[in-house]
């Protein structure tokens, strides 16, 4: 009697699960294992080059009371709700926009896509320079139109974090485009078909088919970019390093700045672990929606 | 056709041969060469060197190939910005990776680097070599600097003094000395007191020109938190006490951080907020700004009319301070040291590479190539006092300087941190003056 038939597998599925083993290998050691380890090192008093110290929850009660942590919280809320929101409308926008078939539409699909191409610090120094408070061709023109940007974009507490949403709407909203047009060629035409045969109009349409249609399509898009916009970091660096004060200070940088610059990873990873919290939670709820949509 | 064909397929074939074998005598030269470098003593070595992107930068890359010739070692210059820099050898150190086997390192960092115990203590091999380096030509102040608890953890390579850059055309203008003092009351002048350069510093701020009287970084981070201190420096006010107490919102650091956001407020560019380094230098070199405080490395750049639009019209003088407060010039730069982990034959290597960049014939070349002075002989050269005659100030500096008035303990990343936060705060008007140092104060305090 073998394994298999006690466990009452049979020899296709052994075989098939063989085929698991490189992307389970893969998870574990790229991961599981840096998660796990992540986890572990939070709970110690760890500076890079010296002994680790096992002090158990009290990088957890230190970030309680770390109030440009829990303040970079909040600007990495704002952020989120404040850049996704936008690149999902807009993106919807543009994609029905772009959702015929012309070379005219073909050609703008295919060039859409250059703001997400680049790479996040590359743009982020890009529009640096146009925001630049001197001598930005972004500044320069805003000003020649009697807009009042106070001492610049960039450098006003008031607008720096407006600034960098911009740059953030700008390099991921064709990413959202592509995702929602690639919905809309999927759906269905038969209920169109109907709701004219009906008399329906455009707007009633939209918004009692189109719509619900494309609900699947749009929680997906709004995941993937909800998750990725809670690690933001790379164009709030080259933007404006977190400044002025602590207006752009998302989690992700004050976490770079407790590990980097004053070398205490543990504590860094402590507060990771939060942000991974947070992301897991944002990420099940919308998985969950996703799936209750699904079902619906 | 098919004769076409093969005349382009043996067009082809000799191209390629003559491009493959025309490297024939070269070639032969090439092996040639490692029998006369046999000789050299390090043929063989490759050494990695973190270096500071600076004006001195690139010709650190051309003492290094000076040194490969002469010795057969390949120092493999890699050129890093400040922050990248301080991170990736930090890291580098920390972790015992021996990734770099020399580094710059500002002047700040030997405090740290000593009690980490990241960097070799250089003390034995300069007493041993002391005549060969000539100890006593280098100014006592950058040795100092590169000394903590009695360990040379850094070797001086480039001498900083901070400075009041200002543009000497307008300050000689007939038309602006009478009209400065129909205003003020007294003569246009370098200024030797805060007071003063608050005055011209209005005086000069023209917005409708696009003209600033006073520039000065305020990119949060170590931009701000070290033009800051300068002024703190002229104001009478330390970060920490003889006794390493947390002094840095006293009175006169109070009075130093107030005039810094008046600054900002009135006679800066409306940018400089968000200014690092390059921004604050190139406002100046473009005209926007009148007055700044700099460090000397930056000086020979503003007569090289490539950079520059102020080409001959620049002043550089001591950096004013209220009355009575006594001089203790800023000071700062940048020493090299030999990492901990690096193997002996490196380390060694090493040190003969820095004795090479530092020594007296490398060093008047270095000076020719945007380096900055360690030496006596340098800095009273009479060749290079006709080529740089600013050269004069920064002996002045460096003879009645003070290395640390940013404070050089171990913990002065973390308070540079702390620093570039709440100054920014202030100058945002996020933090009141006294609110923004009494929180920085606490913060550092925290750190002991």
């Amino acid at each position: 009697m073998t394994i298999s038939s006690l466990l009452s597998i049979d020899r296709k599925k052994i075989t098939l699960m063989w085929f698991l083993v490189p992307i389970s290998v893969y998870m574990v050691v790229f991961f599981l294992y840096p998660v796990l380890y992540n986890v572990f090192i939070g709970f110690f008093e760890l500076k890079l080059g010296r002994t680790p110290v096992f002090n158990g929850l009290a990088n957890y009660k230190e970030m309680l009371s770390d109030t440009q942590f829990l303040g970079s919280l909040v600007t990495t809320l704002i952020f989120v709700s404040a850049s996704v929101s936008i690149e999902v409308t807009f993106g919807m926008l543009i994609a029905f926009l772009l959702n015929h078939e012309n070379r005219l539409m073909e050609f703008i699909r295919t060039f859409i896509l250059i703001p997400t191409v680049f790479t996040p610090l590359v743009a982020g120094l890009v529009w640096k320079s146009l925001y630049h408070p001197d001598l930005g061709i972004i500044t320069y023109y805003m000003r020649k139109m009697g807009i009042d940007i106070g001492r610049g974009l960039i450098v006003e507490r008031s607008l720096a974090l407006g600034s960098i949403v911009v740059v953030d709407v700008w390099e991921w909203t064709p990413l959202m485009v592509i995702i929602i047009l690639a919905g809309l060629k999927s759906l269905p035409t038969e209920p169109y078909e109907a709701a004219r045969i009906d008399g329906a109009g455009e707007l009633p349409i939209f918004f009692r088919i189109t719509l619900p249609l494309l609900k699947p399509t749009l929680l997906v898009a709004l995941l993937i970019r909800s998750l990725d916009a809670l690690k933001v970091f790379d164009i709030i660096w080259a933007i404006t390093g977190g400044g002025p004060g602590t207006s752009t200070t998302v989690a992700n940088l004050r976490i770079y700045e407790v590990g980097m610059n004053h070398l205490r990873i543990g504590y860094a990873a402590a507060l990771s672990n939060v942000l991974l919290i947070i992301g897991v939670v944002v990420g099940v709820f919308l998985i969950k929606f996703i799936y209750k949509n699904e079902r619906l | 056709m098919k004769k076409r064909k093969v005349v382009f397929f043996v067009s082809v074939m000799f191209l390629v041969c003559v491009m493959v074998f025309a490297g024939g005598k070269k070639e032969q030269e090439v092996e040639n060469t490692p029998a006369v470098e046999q000789a050299l003593p390090y043929e063989g070595a490759v050494l990695h060197f973190a270096v500071m992107a600076d004006q001195f930068s690139e010709y650190t890359k051309v003492l290094s190939e000076e040194f490969r010739k002469k010795t057969g070692a390949d120092i493999r210059v890699d050129i890093l910005g400040y922050v990248e820099l301080m991170q990736k050898i930090t890291q580098d150190f920390a972790t015992g990776s021996a990734q770099y086997d020399l580094a710059t390192m500002d002047i700040v960092w030997t405090g740290q680097f000593e009690q980490e115990g990241w960097t070799r203590d250089l003390t034995q091999w300069i007493e041993r070599d002391k005549a060969e380096i000539d100890y006593d030509d280098i100014v006592p102040v950058l040795w100092v600097m590169g000394d903590w608890n009695g360990r040379q953890i850094g070797y001086p390579l480039s001498g900083y003094a901070n400075s009041l850059i200002y543009r000497k055309d307008l300050f000689e203008d007939t038309a602006e000395k009478a009209a400065f003092k129909a205003k003020y009351g007294y003569e246009l002048a370098v200024p030797n007191t805060m007071i003063q350069l608050g005055d011209i510093a209005e005086f000069f701020t023209r917005p409708n020109e696009n003209m600033y009287g006073l520039v000065s970084n305020g990119a949060r981070g170590p931009a701000v938190a070290q033009d800051w201190m300068e002024y703190m420096r002229g104001f009478g006010g330390q970060v920490l006490n003889s006794k390493e107490e947390v002094v840095v919102n006293s009175s006169q650091c109070i009075e130093s951080l107030e005039f810094f956001v008046k600054m900002f407020d009135n006679w800066a560019p409306a940018g400089a907020i968000g200014y690092w380094w390059d921004d604050r230098e190139s406002s100046y070199r473009t005209g926007q700004s009148i007055m700044q405080a700099s460090w000397s490395i930056a000086r020979a750049g503003y007569e090289d009319e490539a950079i520059s639009l102020v080409a001959g019209k620049t002043g550089m003088a001591v950096t004013p301070r209220v009355e009575g407060q006594p001089a203790g010039y800023g000071v700062g730069g940048w020493g090299v040291s030999i990492n901990s982990d690096t193997s002996e034959k490196n380390a060694e290597i090493a040190w003969e590479f820095i004795k090479f960049i530092t020594g007296k014939e490398a060093q008047k070349e270095w000076m020719r190539n945007d380096g900055a002075p360690i030496r006596y002989s340098t800095l009273k050269d009479p060749e290079l006092n006709k080529e740089m005659p600013w050269l004069g100030n920064i002996l002045t500096v460096f003879e009645e300087g003070d290395g640390n008035y940013r404070p050089r303990v171990p913990e002065y990343s973390q308070i540079q941190d702390i620093l570039g936060l709440r100054i920014n705060q202030a100058i945002t008007h996020e933090l009141g003056v006294k609110e923004a140092l009494d929180l920085a104060a606490d913060e550092i305090k925290a750190l002991y």
